[in-house]
This record gives structure tokens, sequence and C-alpha cells, in this order.
């Protein structure tokens, strides 16, 4: 299939690739947060704190995704990489139908 | 009455024009030579080039394989090709069907209907115990899918943990609301897997009473937003359809589950 590129989308794409990777990004501090917390290494300030960092780290995200209309080339990103580690872990978990998929091809 | 001579006529000299090749749908467990009409891909003939007690279903074609740039086009082909293996199953009995452009080429000097006959002759053995394996019956899918909403309101209800973590997320102040929040949506995750684990093996133990054979499938991405699927399965069974249709039924009717039910189609994942 042929990729059409022009500048509007190519900005589009772009965007949407970085906005990804930094949603995935904090996903994953999203994370070591509530380790964190739920470890009791965090004091009720700081808990409040952090919280309060990443929620609007949410919202600036989300801003910005409705203000360059976004949304969906963010979500079809993400959806490609699940599907790419899905694949992945599916033939570790499944070496069966790895197998066949190679005589296959 | 001289008209349609000429036309049949017409047809026979065309089809010879180039028709090394013998495009294969499927096998079928029938010895006869049958003609099943102009239904292959592109209004070809279709017909049965028998071995023993098996034949191919063919139609003639130039020995190359059909390509097309165009996905519309290769779409219609594949339809084609499948209901061509349908209607064999209808009227030949049980076949083996194979996958969309299997052709069996054969060079100048060889006769086409010999190959097709050399190759069920060699493969002779292994067709035979497929098609004992699928004899007299037919595949079923069975897509299973929840609303994750409804799912995950029923295990509010029920979970005391959830519920409290729920109440306590009001109390708090702004930044710690949010962690409660990341928390809470963390458990009903962990909740939600282990119940999709649950269901996955209720579901399975039930279908599995009244199927021969299942084959689990990779899950497909739901169209529909808040739906996510849970399991998708391929079911051999020679039992009326109904038994099967029973049992999804009872899952179709419970709250927030979604059941897909499709076929009867050629045993296509089991050959």
């Amino acid at each position: 299939m042929p990729i059409d590129i022009n500048e509007d989308n190519l900005k589009h794409g772009l965007l949407g690739l970085v906005i990804a990777l930094v949603e995935i990004i904090r996903d994953a501090l999203k994370h070591q947060a509530l380790r964190r917390m739920e470890g009791g290494s965090l004091n009720d300030e700081e808990v409040e704190r952090l919280g309060s960092a990443l929620e609007e780290i949410d919202i600036a995200i989300d801003h910005m995704k409705e203000e360059q209309g976004i949304s969906e080339t963010v979500k079809s990103v993400r959806n490609g990489l699940d599907d790419l580690v899905d694949d992945v872990l599916d033939q570790m978990v499944n070496p069966e139908r790895w197998a066949k998929e190679e005589v296959k091809k | 009455m001289s008209r349609e001579t000429q036309e049949v006529d017409s047809k026979v000299v065309t089809s010879e024009a180039d028709t090394r090749g013998r495009y294969l749908y499927c096998v079928a467990e029938n010895s006869q030579e049958m003609d099943l009409g102009n239904i292959g891909i592109d209004g070809n003939n279709v017909y049965t080039i028998p071995y023993q007690d098996i034949s191919g279903v063919v139609h003639n074609c130039p020995a190359q394989p059909y390509e097309s740039k165009d996905n519309k086009v290769v779409e219609d082909w594949v339809m084609t090709h499948e209901t061509v293996v349908e209607t064999a199953l209808e009227r030949l009995g049980t076949v083996l069907p194979l996958g969309f452009d299997t052709i069996i080429k054969a060079d100048e000097e060889e006769d086409p209907e010999e190959m097709v006959k050399a190759w069920l002759k060699e493969d002779y053995q292994r067709l035979r115990e497929k098609l004992d394996k699928v004899k007299g019956k037919v595949e079923y899918g069975v897509q299973i899918s929840w609303d994750t909403k409804i799912v995950s309101e029923k295990l509010i209800e029920k979970g005391q943990e959830l519920k409290d973590l729920d109440q306590e997320i009001k109390s708090k102040p702004k930044g710690t609301a949010y962690m409660y929040k990341q928390k809470l949506e963390k458990l009903m995750r962990g909740k939600i897997e282990k119940e999709a684990e649950r269901c996955f093996k209720d579901f399975y133990e039930m279908i599995k009473g009244v199927t021969d054979e299942i084959k689990v499938e990779k899950l497909k991405k739901e169209e529909e937003p808040g739906r996510q699927m849970l399991m998708n399965l391929s079911c051999l069974t020679d039992k009326d359809a109904k038994i099967l249709g029973d049992e999804l039924e009872k899952i179709n009717n419970m709250d927030g589950f979604f059941v897909r039910f499709t076929g009867p189609w050629p045993p296509y994942s089991f050959v």
C-alpha cells in the first residue's frame, strides 16, 4: 500500500508518535509511583504531591491530543505497539502455533 | 437449438486456450466424476477428478497463481473459493478445504488431470486420515465477548476491598485521590483478569461438553467500544448445531456477555 506523505499528515503522525511515547513513559511513572506508595516509602505529603503532578500530566496530554486532533493517531500507535508485543508474547507462550506459522511461510 | 450447441462449442475452445493448471478448492470423500457447474472463480466450470474413493474439486486454469493488486478482486476470489467449498460440502459430503490459490501445474507433455490424480495418490494416506477425522463433521466459530463496564460494576458490587477503596477516594485531597484512583484501577485490572480466566475455564468446559474438538484461536480486537473479546474458538462437531447453540444461548443471556456464533463451515481449522 502506498504511503501518502504530505507535510500535514507527516506532522500529524509525528506528533501522534511523540504523544504515544510520552503516554507510555507516563504510564511507567505511574506504575513506579504506585509501587512506592504501596510500599510505604512515601509520606502523605509526598503522595499528594506525586498524585497532583501525575494528574497534571494527564490533563496536559489530554488537552494536547484534543487541540491537535491526534487522539485517534495516538490510539493507533499504541494499538500497533500492543499488537506487536502481543504477537511476541503469543509466540513465546504458544511455541506450537509459532512453529506452524513458520512452516506456512 | 443450434445456437446452444455453438455456445457450448465456443466455451470448450476458450477453456482449452491455457489450461495447464488445475485450481484445487478441496479434496472430497467421493469417488464420482461430477460437474458442479460454472460456480468457480471467474465463473469457471468446477468438477471433480476422482482417485479411488476421494476426489479433487477443481477448475481448469492457466498454470500461474491468481494475483491482483486490487484488494476487492482478491476478496471476491476468496469469497468464491469459500462458496465452492461449501457447495462441495453440501453435494459431495466430507471435504478437506484447501487454501486459496492452490494450483497444480503440468508441464507441456503432462496431462494436468493425471497430475491431480498423482498428487491424490501420493498423499492418499495423509488425506484419508484427515478425511476420517473430520468425517460428517462441520466447524463452527464461537466468539465470546464481554462489556468491561458492566463487569467492573459487578466486581465492585461483589468485592468489599474495592468498595472501601472507592469510598476512601472521596474523602482524600486531590493528589492523593488521584493516586488512590490509580490503585483502584490496578486492582480492578487484576480482578478483571482473574474473572476472565474463570469465565474462560467455565465456558470452555461448557462448550467442550457439546463438541468433538476445540481449537483456541487468537483474540481479536472488538470493533464495538467498551467490549473485549474473551475467547475465540473453532469448534468441530458432528452433532446438531442446536445443542451447541443452546449452550451458547445460556452464555449470551448472562448480563454483559455477548456470543457470536457462525457456521456451519467446512472444517477449515482442522485440516
